[in-house]
């Protein structure tokens, strides 16, 4: 079949920029959503030096969660990723390995209601600040809206 | 001759300039990109899931590079100045959430005692920044 359309119509000589200024628009608008988004992490609190941290919770809802050098060692830079498969850390008074901590969480904190699902976190200076944001996370992975309290060690 | 007679009719969109154009957005993000973040070179921990950091507003950025040096978005503080400097990058904010950019290879200590200056600077909470591990081939 022949076609004839294009005789009839005079010549466009000017680029379509219509699908042009989609893209740029939806180029415009992925980075607008994107770039505050880049940055991720998590929420610790600190408590106040003054002030007693503790005394707003009774004494048998704290949970405390220490890591101990000798225990998990994460002093040097960790290569790789994860922990060292030999951590333990200590949930309340139990050692228990690093593994371990996003179940051992939902079960000390699951049945709580989520304002109070608290963990204090008492890390040693000496540790590695990837390994402690490590066990923050598998902390935080095992509960929902677990808030995080760093403690003195000492 | 009547022109356009003898032309095949070509229904497809000319991409050629939307290909340019496209290339060079790509180019300009790409030059970017990289003078939008703020602050040092720091090399960030890896954590399997970090949560999202909220957006531009009101977020304070510390960042502790490799050697430990305090760094206020793009400017280094002695410790001894950060808490006023860190008054002063608060300025009127309302909602005002500082994060911390620390290096991984730090030690806590480095992390904790910045904690502690932001916390005599009046804050109850941080933020610290992590990336996801997946986000380098992981």
């Amino acid at each position: 079949m022949q076609f004839n359309t294009g005789s009839d119509s005079s010549f466009q000589s000017e680029i379509n920029i219509t699908p042009l200024v989609d893209v740029v628009l939806v180029l415009l608008i992925i980075f607008m959503v994107v770039v505050p988004l880049l940055m991720e992490g998590y929420d610790v609190d600190i408590p106040r030096a003054s002030a007693a941290p503790m005394a707003a919770q009774a004494e048998e809802s704290q949970l405390i969660l220490s890591i101990a050098p000798t225990a998990c060692p994460i002093i040097e830079p960790l290569a790789g990723e994860g922990l060292p498969s030999d951590c333990r850390v200590t949930l309340g008074d139990q050692k228990i390995p690093a593994a371990e901590l996003p179940a051992r969480m939902a079960e000390f904190l699951g049945g709580r209601a989520v304002e109070k699902r608290v963990l204090f976190l008492a890390a040693d200076d000496s540790l590695n600040y990837e390994g402690v944001l490590r066990i923050v996370d598998l902390a935080k992975s095992g509960v929902e809206g677990l808030k995080i309290e760093f403690i003195g060690t000492h | 001759m009547r022109l356009g007679e003898q032309s095949r009719m070509n229904a497809s969109i000319n991409i050629t300039p939307l290909v340019d154009v496209v290339l060079v957005l790509l180019i300009i993000f790409m030059v970017m990109a990289p003078q939008m973040k703020k602050g040092p070179d720091v090399d960030v921990p890896d954590t399997s899931k970090p949560s999202s950091q909220g957006d531009e507003r009101g977020r304070i950025l510390v960042s502790i590079d490799e050697g430990g040096g305090l760094w206020i978005d793009d400017q280094q503080i002695a410790p001894e100045n950060f808490g006023e400097a860190l008054q002063t990058a608060v300025g009127d904010e309302p909602e005002p959430k500082v994060v911390i950019r620390g290096d991984s290879r730090l030690n806590f200590r480095d992390v904790r005692q910045t904690m502690l200056l932001i916390e005599q600077a009046g804050f109850r909470g941080v933020g610290l920044i992590a990336q996801r591990a997946e986000a380098r081939g992981n």
